[in-house]
C-alpha cells in the first residue's frame, strides 16, 4: 500500500472516530456542510451536468447520440450574436443607471434627515420581493395603455393613450429592469454608507472642501467597494431577469430567446447551450468581480 | 479540585510553533497566573487544558489521569472569558444552572445551587434578568458563577478583567481573589497585565515566544527574575552590565557587596527603581527626562558611564529639572544577577 | 429675508429631488395597482367608481366567471410549496451558515461563494430539471427542491449575518466546557441565540418562493397551478383591473412579511 493511500485512509478514519479536537472539528464541519452539499448535488450539479449532455444530444426529447449542431448554430447564426449584444448592453446600461441612482438615494438616506425614514426604507426594499412578472405589471401601470403616466400625458397633450404607451418598448423594459435593480443596489450601498467615516468627511469640510469635493475626495473612495459590489450584483441580477421580459418583450435578450426556442419547435439542445454559456458567463463575472472587490478591500 | 499537569507540551499550527517544551503544574487549590506578551502562547496553554486544542506532542493530566484526548465537555473545567459569553437566550439563573443541567442534576437541586452561587457573588437579585441588560462587572460575576456551578476540576480565566474600568477592576480583583481562596479553587489565570497577576495569583508563570521563562511566587519573579526577559516584563527594571567577583558586583561606577553565589566574570544584573535611593548616595546621576505621576515621579537619568537608569524621585520633584544632577545609592539587597557570560 | 442659494444647498436639493423621484417611481405603481383593484373603471388618468370588491372576488375565485379560473387551490398549493422550500432551507442553510461563520477550513471561500450567491438563474435551472428529472420536475417534489436551491442564498446570508454578530467561538466553548456535547450546544445555545436571523431568513425565503416564477414557468406541466402562474395568466391575459386585484393579493403577503420582519428587528427584504 502506498504512503498516500495509507495517509488518506488514516485521515478518513480520524474523521469518523476522532481522537483530537482538530479531527472532531473536521467531522463537525463535514456534518454541517453535508445537507447543503446534498441539495447542491441534487438540484444544481447533477442538473447542470445533464444540461451539458443535453446540449450535444442528437434528439430533442432525450439525451441520445451526439451532435454539436446546437453549438454550431450558436456560434454562426447572426441571430445569437444579436441576442448576446442585446443582453450585455442592456444589463450593463440598466446596472449603471441603477447604481448611480442608488448612490444618490443612499446618500440622501445617510446624510439628510428625511421624513418617515423607516417607511421610506421599506418602500425602497419592497420591490426586492416582487417577481419579474409583477415588476412588468408595475411598468404597465405607469407606462401601459391604461397607465398613469401615459394617461396623464395624453390628457395634457391631447394625443391618444394607445400611441403614447411605452410599456412594451425598450424604454418600458428599461424602466422595468431599473425597478428591479435599483432597490438591490440601494440596499448594498446603504450598508456601505453606514460604514463611511463621518469624522473624515467633517475634517475635510473643516479644511475648506465644499460638499462636492468632500464627496469626490473622501466619500467616494470610501464607498467604492460598495459601488463595485452593487454593480456586480445588479449586473448579475439583470442577466437573470426573465419574467419582466416575457411580459413586456421589448428586446430579445438571452432568457427570452431560451424560452422562445423551447416554445417554438422545442429546440432543447439550443436552449441548453444558451443556458450553459449563460451560466458560465455569470460564474465568470462573479469570480472576476469577487477578486476585484477583495483586492479593493485589501487595498483600503 | 485537582492538580493539573502539563507534561512537555508542544503545539504547532503548520510551520508555526505556539508552545514548545512546556512543563507546568497547577497544584490543587492554587491560583497560577500565566503572563506574557500577546502571542506568547498563554491562550494556547489555557485552551490545551480546556481541551479545545489537542497538543501536537505531550500529555495533559488531571490528578494523574491522562486527559490529552478527552473532549472538552468531559473534562469538567470552568471557563471565564473576557467577553463573558453569556447565553442571551437564557436568564441569569438559567445560565448558572446550565452546567448542572448538562451534568444531569435534577431541577430543584440545580436551582438551589445556582441561587447559592449568585448569593455568594452578591448578585442574587439579578437571577431573573436577561444577561444583556447587565453591566460588564455584573456579567463577569454571572460568568464566574456559571463556571463555578459545575464544581470544576480547574477554573480557567482568560483575561477576565480586561475591558472593565480601573476602579471596578480593582474591586473585583480583591473580591474574586478572596472568593477563590475561600473556595479553594484550582485556577489558571491568563492575563497580559502582570500587576493583576501579582495581586491575584499564588504563583506566576512567565511565557515568552511559546516557552516558559520562569515560574515562581510573585516575590520570586519580581526579586529574582531568571533572565532579562522576566526582569523587563514584570515591573520596571534597569539592566546593567557588571563584573562579578566572589560576592562583589562591580558596576564600573560603583562596587556593591551583594549576595551572589561565587561565580565570577561578566554578567547582567537587574536593579529595580525601588531599590535606588535618591539623595543619599555617592553615584552622580544626571536627570534626562521625568514624568510627574502624582503619587510618584518617574525619571530616567544618565550614569557617569553613559548607561541609562530608571529611578523614582519621591518627594524631590520640585527641585529637580532636566539637567539636574542628583546623587543616588543602590541597595545591594535589591541587585539580582540575571545573566552570566 | 432672502435665502442665498449656495452650491451646497443646490446639490442637496438635486439629490433630494432625485431621491424623491426614484421613490415615487417605486411606490406610485404599487399604489395605483392596489387602489385600482377596488375601482370599477380604469380609463382616464385616474381610476374611477369606488369602492367595488368585484375584482378581488374574481381573483380570489369567489365568483364564477366563465372559463377564467380564480386563484382556487393554487394559492394553497403554493403556500405548501413555499413552506416545504423554507423547511429544506432551514435544514440546509442554518448549518452551513454556522460552518462558514464559525470555522476556518480549506475551500471555505469557494463554499461561501456557492452558498450565498444565486449562481443559477431560475429559467436555466428549469431546463436542466426538465431533462434530469423528467417525471418529477413539475411535481411538488421538483418544485420544492428547486425553490430550496434558488432561495437558499437568502437564508444563508440572513442567518450568517445573525451569527456574525455573536461571539460564536466563545459561546460554543462556554457551553461545551459546561458539559454540553457539541450537537447539544448547537441546538440549545447557538440556534436559540440566532433565532431572530433564522426567523427573518425563513420569512424571506418563504415569501420569495411563494411567488417564484422563472423556474416554475419552465417546469410546470399539469396539476394544481402555482400562485406565480396564476399571477402570470392574469398579467398577460386578464383585464387591467382584475390583474391589479390578483397582484394586490401578493402585495398583502409581502406587507405582512415586512411587518413581521420589522418586529424581529429587520428593516425589510435584504438580498445579495
Amino acid at each position: 500500500m502506498s504512503t498516500t493511500t495509507w495517509f488518506e485512509l488514516s485521515a478518513a478514519r480520524d474523521t469518523l472516530t476522532p481522537e483530537t479536537e482538530r479531527d472532531r472539528r473536521r467531522r463537525r464541519i463535514l456534518v454541517l456542510c453535508a445537507p447543503f452539499l446534498v441539495l447542491a448535488a441534487v438540484a444544481a450539479f447533477v442538473p447542470l451536468a445533464t444540461m451539458i449532455r443535453m446540449s450535444v444530444s442528437a434528439d430533442r426529447f432525450a439525451n441520445v447520440g451526439f451532435s454539436v449542431s446546437a453549438w454550431r448554430t450558436l456560434a454562426t447564426d447572426p441571430l445569437y450574436r444579436r441576442v448576446a449584444v442585446n443582453t450585455l448592453w442592456f444589463a450593463a446600461a440598466t446596472s449603471a443607471v441603477s447604481v448611480t441612482l442608488g448612490v444618490a438615494v443612499s446618500h440622501a438616506f445617510a446624510k439628510y434627515s428625511l421624513p418617515f425614514e423607516r417607511v421610506l426604507v421599506s418602500v425602497v426594499s419592497f420591490p426586492i420581493a416582487l417577481p419579474g412578472i409583477v415588476v412588468a405589471f408595475m411598468v404597465v401601470a405607469l407606462l401601459g395603455r391604461q397607465g398613469l403616466v401615459t394617461n396623464a400625458v395624453a390628457f395634457f397633450s391631447g394625443q391618444g393613450p394607445i400611441d403614447l404607451a411605452t410599456a412594451t418598448t425598450v424604454t418600458g423594459l428599461f424602466v422595468g429592469y431599473v425597478y428591479s435593480l435599483l432597490p438591490r443596489a440601494t440596499m448594498v450601498l446603504r450598508g456601505t454608507y453606514a460604514e463611511v467615516n463621518t469624522d473624515a468627511e467633517q475634517a475635510a469640510r473643516a479644511l475648506g472642501a465644499d460638499p462636492l469635493r468632500t464627496f469626490y475626495y473622501v466619500t467616494l473612495p470610501e464607498i467604492r467597494p460598495g459601488i463595485v459590489a452593487a454593480s456586480l450584483l445588479t449586473f448579475r441580477t439583470a442577466l437573470a431577469i426573465f419574467g419582466t421580459v416575457l411580459v413586456l418583450q421589448g428586446l430579445n435578450v438571452a432568457t427570452l430567446q431560451i424560452s422562445q426556442v423551447l416554445s417554438v419547435g422545442y429546440e432543447s439542445q439550443i436552449a441548453a447551450s444558451i443556458g450553459l454559456v449563460y451560466f458560465a458567463f455569470i460564474l465568470a463575472v462573479t469570480f472576476v468581480g469577487l477578486r476585484y472587490t477583495e483586492a479593493d478591500v485589501i487595498r483600503r | 479540585m485537582v492538580t493539573v499537569e502539563l507534561d512537555d507540551i508542544r503545539k504547532t499550527y503548520g510551520d508555526e510553533t505556539a508552545v514548545e517544551a512546556l512543563d507546568l503544574t497547577v497544584a490543587d487549590g492554587e491560583i497560577l497566573g500565566v503572563v506574557g506578551p500577546s502571542g506568547c502562547g498563554k491562550t494556547t496553554t489555557l485552551r490545551t487544558i480546556a481541551g479545545f486544542e489537542t497538543p501536537t506532542a505531550g500529555r495533559v493530566r488531571f490528578a494523574d489521569e491522562d486527559v490529552t484526548h478527552v473532549s472538552p465537555e468531559r473534562r469538567n473545567v470552568g471557563l471565564v472569558f473576557q467577553s463573558y459569553a453569556l447565553f442571551d437566550n437564557m436568564s441569569v439563573l438559567a445560565n448558572v444552572a446550565f452546567g448542572p443541567k448538562m451534568q444531569g442534576v435534577e431541577k430543584a437541586e440545580r436551582r438551589d445551587r445556582a441561587v447559592e452561587l449568585l448569593e455568594l457573588l452578591d448578585i442574587a437579585e439579578l437571577a431573573d434578568r436577561a444577561p444583556e441588560t447587565l453591566s460588564g462587572g455584573q456579567q463577569q460575576r454571572v460568568g464566574l458563577a456559571r463556571a463555578l456551578a459545575i464544581e470544576p476540576n480547574i477554573l480557567l480565566l482568560d483575561e477576565p478583567m480586561t475591558g472593565l474600568d480601573a476602579k471596578l477592576k480593582d474591586r473585583l480583583r480583591r473580591e474574586i481573589g478572596s472568593l477563590l481562596d475561600e473556595l479553594g479553587v484550582t485556577a489558571l489565570y491568563v492575563t497580559h497585565d502582570q500587576e493583576e497577576a501579582m495581586a491575584m495569583c499564588d504563583r506566576i508563570a512567565v511565557l515568552n515566544d511559546g516557552r516558559l521563562e520562569q515560574v515562581g511566587t510573585p516575590r520570586e519573579i519580581y526579586e529574582s527574575p531568571a533572565n532579562e526577559f522576566v526582569a523587563g516584563f514584570v515591573g520596571s527594571a534597569n539592566l546593567l552590565d557588571a563584573q562579578l567577583d566572589d560576592g562583589t558586583v562591580d558596576l564600573g561606577f560603583t562596587r556593591l557587596h551583594a549576595v551572589t553565589d561565587d561565580t565570577s566574570g561578566d554578567a547582567t544584573v537587574v536593579v529595580r527603581p525601588d531599590d535606588i535611593a535618591v539623595g543619599s548616595g555617592s553615584i552622580p546621576v544626571t536627570i534626562r527626562e521625568y514624568q510627574y505621576l502624582g503619587e510618584t515621579t518617574s525619571a530616567v537619568g544618565e550614569l557617569p558611564d553613559g548607561q541609562q537608569l530608571r529611578l523614582r524621585l519621591n518627594g524631590t520633584a520640585e527641585e529637580t529639572t532636566v539637567g539636574t544632577t542628583v546623587s543616588v545609592a543602590i541597595d545591594p539587597d535589591g541587585v539580582a544577577v540575571v545573566d552570566t557570560a | 429675508m432672502t435665502t442665498l442659494r449656495t452650491p451646497q444647498s443646490l446639490g442637496k436639493a438635486a439629490i433630494t429631488l432625485v431621491t424623491g423621484l426614484v421613490l415615487a417611481v417605486l411606490v406610485v405603481p404599487i399604489a395605483v395597482t392596489f387602489v385600482s383593484s377596488f375601482a370599477q373603471s380604469a380609463t382616464g388618468v385616474v381610476p374611477t367608481g369606488f369602492v367595488t370588491a368585484e375584482h378581488w372576488r374574481t381573483a380570489l375565485g369567489l365568483t364564477d366567471v366563465g372559463a377564467r379560473r380564480g386563484i382556487g387551490s393554487g394559492l394553497w398549493f403554493s403556500v405548501l410549496l413555499a413552506t416545504g422550500g423554507m423547511f429544506v432551507n432551514l435544514v440546509v442553510g442554518v448549518p452551513i451558515a454556522y460552518a462558514l461563520t464559525r470555522y476556518e477550513f480549506r475551500g471555505r471561500e469557494w463554499l461561501n461563494t456557492l452558498a450565498v450567491l444565486p449562481l443559477v438563474p431560475g429559467i436555466i435551472l428549469g431546463i436542466a430539471f426538465l431533462r434530469t428529472y423528467p417525471d418529477n420536475a413539475g411535481t411538488a417534489f421538483g418544485l420544492v427542491v428547486g425553490y430550496a436551491l434558488l432561495k437558499s442564498p437568502y437564508m444563508v446570508l440572513t442567518v450568517q449575518s445573525a451569527f456574525q454578530s455573536m461571539d460564536l467561538r466563545r459561546l460554543e466553548e462556554s457551553a461545551r466546557s459546561l458539559g454540553a456535547s457539541w450537537p447539544r450546544t448547537f441546538v440549545t445555545v447557538i440556534v436559540p441565540n440566532a433565532r431572530g436571523g433564522i426567523l427573518a431568513g425563513s420569512i424571506i425565503t418563504w415569501t420569495l418562493a411563494a411567488a417564484e416564477f422563472n423556474f416554475t414557468y419552465m417546469v410546470y406541466t399539469r396539476g394544481p397551478r402555482p400562485f406565480s402562474l396564476f399571477l402570470y395568466e392574469n398579467i398577460s391575459r386578464a383585464p387591467f383591473l382584475q390583474s391589479a386585484a390578483a397582484i394586490s393579493i401578493y402585495f398583502c403577503l409581502v406587507v405582512a412579511a415586512i411587518l413581521v420582519l420589522q418586529t424581529v428587528g429587520r428593516h425589510g427584504f435584504t438580498t445579495t
